[in-house]
């Protein structure tokens, strides 16, 4: 094995073994404590441009597998773990995911101690690392000179519409890095599906005469997209049932008035118990996010708490008063986690069935 | 007689909720809202909507049992009493729930057995399952499940505090 190295902005570094392709690479990085699921983590659009680290001790064993993919392509920058698998029995794998990052042209590096570096990130927050061949004052400088892409979405989300053809109810989502479970769940109600770009406009979303919109999960900050998004929540809520998914959840809070914080370090994991409101029930579900919602901040807007994260007591759903039009931060559709949140989209199927058919009145009005 | 359970525990739980989301929708908030539950499945369904608010809202919504026996079309008017309401009606915004819908007569009955205790502002009506077949003019604000039947089908709702599990039978 060839020996690289894994540097930080901070200057640490930490000495690894090669695996994936030989490439250098520059991203932010961040963990997931994850035990399982790293092919759906590793090819998860909201890791566009990141350098991902597990936490757990080991990832591979699996293989990789095509029913396991949330993206065509993965897109991160680079895959940090303590000890990569290089046997697997899954008689679902099609190749190792060594094989795998180096078709993709991704780095990976093991053998580093994925404990002690997530305490230092807890710590020091988010930063800037590299994946280099010698960690010396020239890999320094570039990782010094690096500047993080803000249009993370623009990269993400698909350049053109496309129909994802069924017989039910007329869902449109709209893509901000879609991720494919997103895709699979709607496929289970039959939904006649349409993927619009993250730059939409109204009057192409009314053009199609939806029965429901999905706002996709996607990478980066969600103060940085434009007003144009928002203001299409605002006009749709009131008429066409809503659903948010991580970036798409932070938008529809930001569309009604809500406030955004930045996380000191993103928090990616399943283990932490979430309490859905109205019943009381609890359920894991994948979390991957930067910012969550000040809760204060909704007491002036027309937003209810509908999920609480039991661990940081974060808001992690939340829910027009008026209009059947509601978001949740983590991922419902179990790729990878526990099916037991697939329930959203259930009750998100049934309102969109149950107003199908309804009033087009407000469609003429545009 | 095959008897088929067509809503389970899960769907039941989540129509619940559901109708809860569209009562606030509906309502714009939460003030001045009484549920009453018409005797003996929309008892129960009440309370859980009321579970659910309180949860939700943090506030204490009342429930009321109404038992609208004496209000039946299909008995004698002397054997109308005053109901069990010990709540003035007047000015509130009620939801009636009921577990299933059919003909319209029973929901006719509640009414009628609401209005002897007050003017209420508004009353709205939730039901579990709506199987058609309406005799009257009355429809329901807020369905869990609409489904269609055959007039000799029979529809049975099933409370876990009453029959053990949450479920829609249909029998026929």
């Amino acid at each position: 094995m060839t020996q690289r190295y894994l540097i930080l902005q901070d200057q640490s570094v930490y000495p690894g073994e090669a695996f994936g392709a030989p490439a250098t690479t520059f991203g932010e990085i961040v963990f997931n404590t994850a035990m399982s699921g790293y092919q759906e983590i590793i090819t998860n659009p909201i890791y566009h441009n990141q350098i991902l680290m597990f936490t757990t001790p080991t990832i591979g064993a699996a293989g990789i597998n095509h029913q396991a993919d949330e993206a065509i392509v993965p897109t991160i920058k680079g895959v940090v773990t303590r000890e990569i698998a290089d046997v697997s029995t899954n008689r679902l794998q099609r190749m190792s995911l060594d094989a795998f990052l180096k078709r993709h042209n991704i780095p990976g590096i093991a053998r580093i101690d994925t404990r002690a570096l997530a305490r230092h990130l807890r710590q020091t927050g988010t930063q800037k690392a590299s994946i280099v061949d010698v960690p010396d004052d020239h890999a320094f400088d570039q990782l010094k000179a690096m500047v993080l892409p803000t249009n993370q979405v623009a990269q993400a989300s698909t350049p053109k519409a496309y129909a994802n053809p069924g017989r039910g109810a007329n869902v449109i989502i709209i893509d901000l890095g879609l991720k494919n479970g997103i895709l699979r769940n709607l496929r289970d109600y039959d939904a006649n599906i349409t993927v619009l770009p993250h730059d939409t406009t109204l009057e192409q979303v009314v053009n199609l005469d939806p029965d429901g919109i999905v706002l996709s999960s996607g990478p980066g900050d969600p103060h940085i997209l434009n007003e144009q998004l928002l203001r299409l929540i605002r006009t749709v809520q009131s008429e066409i049932p809503l659903l948010g998914i991580g970036l798409g959840y932070e938008l529809f809070a930001l569309a009604n008035g809500a406030e955004l914080e930045e996380l000191t370090f993103e928090r990616h994991g399943m283990n932490h118990p979430i309490r859905e409101q109205i019943t009381g029930n609890i359920i894991f579900a994948n979390q991957g996010n930067g910012y969550v919602i000040n809760r204060a901040s909704l007491k002036e807007t027309a937003l209810m708490v509908t999920h609480v994260d039991l661990m940081d007591h974060s808001v992690q759903g939340v829910r027009h008063r008026d209009y059947p039009a509601f978001g949740v931060q983590f991922f419902p559709d179990a790729a990878p986690g526990p099916i037991e949140a697939t329930d959203i989209f259930a009750e998100y199927m049934e309102i969109v069935s149950a107003r199908r058919g309804g009033s087009r009145q407000w469609l003429n009005e545009y | 007689m095959a008897n088929k359970e067509i809503v389970d525990g899960m769907s039941m739980q989540r129509a619940l909720t559901r109708i809860t989301y569209e009562i606030i929708e509906r309502n714009k908030g939460v003030s001045n809202l009484v549920l009453v539950g018409i005797k003996t499945r929309g008892v129960y369904l009440a309370q859980r909507i009321g579970e659910r608010l309180q949860q939700l809202e943090d506030v204490a919504i009342p429930v009321l049992t109404l038992d609208i026996e004496a209000y039946r079309d299909d008995r004698e008017p002397k054997d109308r009493r005053q109901p069990q309401i010990d709540l003035n009606l007047n000015g509130k915004r009620i939801v009636l729930v009921d577990d299933v819908l059919y003909t319209g007569r029973t929901i006719r009955a509640a009414l009628d057995a609401l209005m002897d205790n007050g003017r209420p502002s508004v009353v709205n009506l939730a039901v579990l399952v709506d199987r058609g077949h309406r005799e009257l003019p009355i429809r329901a604000d807020f369905v869990g499940k609409n489904i269609p039947t055959a007039i000799s089908e029979r529809i049975k709702v099933n409370v876990r505090e009453l029959d053990g599990q949450d479920s829609v039978e249909i029998h026929s």
